[in-house]
């Protein structure tokens, strides 16, 4: 595929007077054009409303250079000092759990070995998957043992200058019968090895670049200025150092320090402290983790670890192409900096980079806000689930079949994963920022999260109701402070991702009179964290149960940023059924189906959203799947927290065998798993009130915004919907 | 476990039934093959390409690790997505049985 113009800024919500700051990275020679767009519909589908842009003018409107900026993937160390690290002899050994070992490419371990010039050392895994070492221009020198991947080994490199000796060698954590457990070789270097550049864990120097990412775990990493005796290596592997070697010691980092922050603390005495580049994961079990903690809040001792991948990214640290100053009286919406190249044969490459323009704080300029779910769009950012997941065909029920966005991001490996994907080596993605171009939150996109979300600003707009947007950013920093202007909140169609903070905000706003509509389904499902300190970026684990992309590894289910379990919402004691009165209860994407009314319909306090509806079915048409219901469905479970005063006004029941029931509620494996023979496949519409005159209304469906602009925005659907955000608005206390 | 049989009546049968309805129902019999075709990663087999959306299809076949170009089966051109569906069963049906789909 041609390279494409890309671009990202550096914040997703903006009140007036904030300035946003977009960052582009533009393939074609010469220029670039840009204008500012208010996104109204993304569904540019043939069934669907068409995509709908309202032009506004604005100081970004023009033409910029064009360069190409690079995303530099792979996470590392950097320390800051350099000449402490500039060594005659030494001794560099550390704890590794490596994960690819024999990937074709060279894993950087510990050292200062600069490529660019040739000079430094590194203690590594080489092409083949054995521990090596190099120094200066001398050739490798190598065990030519091969690692196991996923294996504690402690790892060194001896040197002596005088000798121009070098001993390595490899002491295997779990003994196998028939395999050598230490392995320990001398090679001789004849050439110098040379000044080198930065000391880096987990790569090497290109010059300014860090390449030869290394994958897998990295614990308790040493360097000391003194060729040891291999019989001392080990005497160097806990805290605190062993008195007679500390002297010796140039640093020792103890990467159980400072586990929420990108602080590397090297305990040493020495102060050569370093930081993490491209969030590596920490809070990971180390070699010496033995199933006696699981929080590494109570046993730091055990998570000495970071793991480290080849393609972490948190920012692409990009320079800054233009900035919109939000002004006064800007109306709250999605927008876009609508970005474009020409080549010469008239070939266009374009690109939408959104944000969201709230009032100002404490303000609102309608009675219903739009919730836009900014976590769960982070949660799904690039994701790549066609090639992530073993499992992806047998879930969907269909053949991989890859978008454009997917085949660009499976060509183009450095744009970051999502949390629904594994990284290189396997292993979880925990992190994901919106500091790179996001490639699925666009307009023209599959109708999924943001684009599926344009359903609702298209409705709204074409009902002429008025909305105010609000981000999960803003939920999660402000609280419910963020809601009380406004009379009703309307989430997305798939809000899944929560913070504590955005949980209790909500339910503080439900609880204090406030109405709420949940348009989507499998929402409030995941616990998350919002990073205190760095911006733009969650973190989750895929911990215990559900519906998982991928499994935490024993003793990893807390959350490196916060501390906090993440895992399942209801398995930390705050089902969704609480909130909405629904939670997640099955997924099917071959079809969607119509919702049915119930004899609880019937009753007087229900009747306000069944004016003008008769009995036929609710929503049999629609663009996601054909019905109203379906995709991600939800149902009520009293067991689960659903209120007892709840109305369930209508449901779905006919789902088909793609629709697949969600693990978390099967205890025990068994064959009654689908649409066609579980009743619990099924879909809930619900209503209740809550404490103080609020009141939630429940869809239960991911499928549901789809069916709102069906012929012409006049169906069951559009109706029930308005009349629920007309009551809804009203001040009247429920 | 089950296999599939790729001379039998059966599976010839099946192979009819999915052209006929590649976006179901399905019949349980013609399930448990669908399964057996979509078992495992998609990586390094004939998935579905969109070259134009909502407009192009192709047969292609991502490389064997992320960041390479996504190979395209420029020999056959689906303006409808179900044929393309079509198209990939009967390369899975190969790809599996290791012999052809019976059902042109």
């Amino acid at each position: 595929m041609s390279e494409r113009i890309l671009g990202y800024t550096d914040r997703l919500s903006a009140v007036p007077g904030d300035v946003v700051g977009f960052k582009v990275s533009a393939p074609l020679k010469g220029k670039f054009k840009a204008r500012l767009v208010r996104l109204i519909c993304g569904d540019d589908s043939p069934e669907g409303p068409g995509l709908k842009l309202e032009k506004i003018d604005s100081a970004i409107d023009g033409s910029y250079p064009a360069r190409q900026q690079r995303i530099m993937a792979g996470s590392y160390v950097w320390v800051t000092a350099r000449a402490p690290f500039d060594l005659q002899n030494f001794t560099v050994q550390a704890m590794v759990w490596p994960t690819v070992p024999g990937n074709g490419k060279p894993q950087a371990i510990l050292g200062n070995y600069d490529a660019a010039s040739g000079s430094g050392y590194a203690l590594y895994i080489d092409e083949q998957g054995c521990l090596a070492f190099r120094a200066g221009n001398n050739a490798p020198v190598s065990t030519g043992v091969k690692l196991l991947s996923r294996h504690w080994y402690e790892v060194y490199a001896i040197f002596d200058a005088g000798t121009g000796r070098v001993t390595l060698g490899h002491n295997m954590m779990l003994a196998y019968h028939g395999v050598a457990g230490s392995v320990s070789q001398t090679f001789t270097l004849p050439d110098p090895v040379g000044e080198g550049g930065r000391f880096l864990i987990s790569a090497w120097n290109d010059d300014k670049f860090a390449t030869a990412h290394y994958n897998g775990k990295i614990d308790s990493p040493r360097v000391s200025a003194r060729a040891l005796k291999t019989t001392e290596i080990e005497r160097l592997r806990d805290l605190p150092l062993d008195v007679e070697l500390a002297q010796h010691v140039v640093a020792a980092w103890d990467f159980s320090r400072g586990i929420s922050t990108v602080k590397v603390t090297d305990v040493s005495g020495n102060r050569h402290h370093g930081r993490s580049i491209n969030l590596p994961t920490r809070a990971m079990t180390g070699w010496n983790w033995d199933s006696s903690g699981f929080d590494f809040r109570s046993r730091p001792e055990h998570y000495g670890a970071i793991h480290f991948h080849d393609d972490d990214l948190y920012d692409c640290g990009w320079r800054t192409d233009f900035s919109f100053e939000v002004p006064e009286g800007l109306k709250s919406g999605i927008y876009c900096a609508q970005i474009w190249q020409k080549d010469g044969k008239g070939n266009k490459t374009e690109d939408f980079v959104p944000f969201f323009v709230r009032p100002p704080r404490g303000t609102a300029t309608a009675s219903l806000a739009l919730l836009i779910p900014t976590a769960s769009y982070l949660a799904y950012a690039n994701h790549q689930m066609i090639s992530s997941w073993w499992f992806e065909e047998l879930s969907s029920c269909k053949f991989a079949t890859m978008s454009e966005t997917d085949r660009y991001l499976e060509e183009h490996e450095s744009f970051g994963l999502s949390v629904y994907d594994e990284h290189n080596d396997g292993s979880g993605v925990c992190y994901s920022s919106h500091l790179r171009p996001i490639l699925n939150m666009r307009p023209k996109t599959d109708l999924w999260q943001f684009n599926a979300d344009t359903h609702l600003t298209d409705w709204l707009e074409k009902l002429r109701i008025s909305y105010d947007v609000i981000t999960d950013d803003d939920l999660h920093a402000e609280g419910v402070e963020c809601l009380k202007p406004y009379r009703c909140v309307m989430t997305g169609t798939h809000p899944e991702y929560y913070s504590k903070q955005m949980l209790d905000a909500l339910q503080a706003y439900t609880n204090g009179g406030g109405r709420l509509m949940y348009m989507g389904a499998n929402g409030f499902y995941w616990r998350i964290a919002y990073h205190p300190g760095l911006p733009g970026v969650i973190e989750h684990r895929r911990a215990e149960d559900g519906m998982r992309a991928w499994f935490s590894e024993a003793g990893e289910n807390f959350m490196s940023f916060t501390g906090e379990m993440s895992g399942l919402w209801v398995r930390n004691g705050r089902p969704p059924n609480t909130l909405v009165g629904n939670a997640f209860a099955a997924q099917g994407f071959v079809n969607a189906v119509p919702y049915h009314r119930t004899d609880a319909s019937r009753d007087p306090r229900a009747a306000f959203i069944f004016e003008g509806l008769g009995e036929e079915p609710i929503g049999d048409f629609g663009t996601v799947g054909g019905g109203a219901a379906g995709w991600e469905i939800d149902r009520a479970d009293a067991r689960l927290g659903t209120p007892p005063h709840a109305l369930i006004v209508a449901a779905a029941t006919d789902f088909p065998d793609s629709y697949h029931w969600v693990n978390e509620e099967m205890n025990h494996t068994h064959s009654a798993v689908n649409g066609e023979t579980n009743p619990r496949v099924r879909c809930d519409m619900m209503f209740f009130e809550t404490p103080n005159g609020g009141a939630v209304f429940s869809t239960g469906s991911i499928s549901y915004g789809g069916s709102l602009a069906h012929n012409g925005y006049k169906n069951n659907v559009s109706r029930l919907t308005e009349n629920v955000v007309r009551r809804f608005v009203d001040p009247t206390p429920f | 476990m089950l296999k599939i049989d790729p001379s039998s009546a059966e599976s010839a049968a099946l192979a009819r039934q999915f052209k006929a309805a590649p976006f179901g129902p399905y019949s349980a019999d013609l399930q448990k093959m669908l399964q057996l075709l979509r078992w495992g990663f998609a990586r390094g087999r004939t998935i579905i390409v969109c070259t134009v959306p909502y407009k192009e299809w192709h047969l292609g076949r991502m490389g064997p690790v992320r960041g390479m170009k996504v190979e395209i089966d420029q020999s056959q051109t689906f303006s409808d997505y179900g044929s393309a569906v079509w198209a990939c069963f009967r390369a899975r049906f190969a790809e599996v049985t290791g012999q052809p789909c019976p059902v042109q």
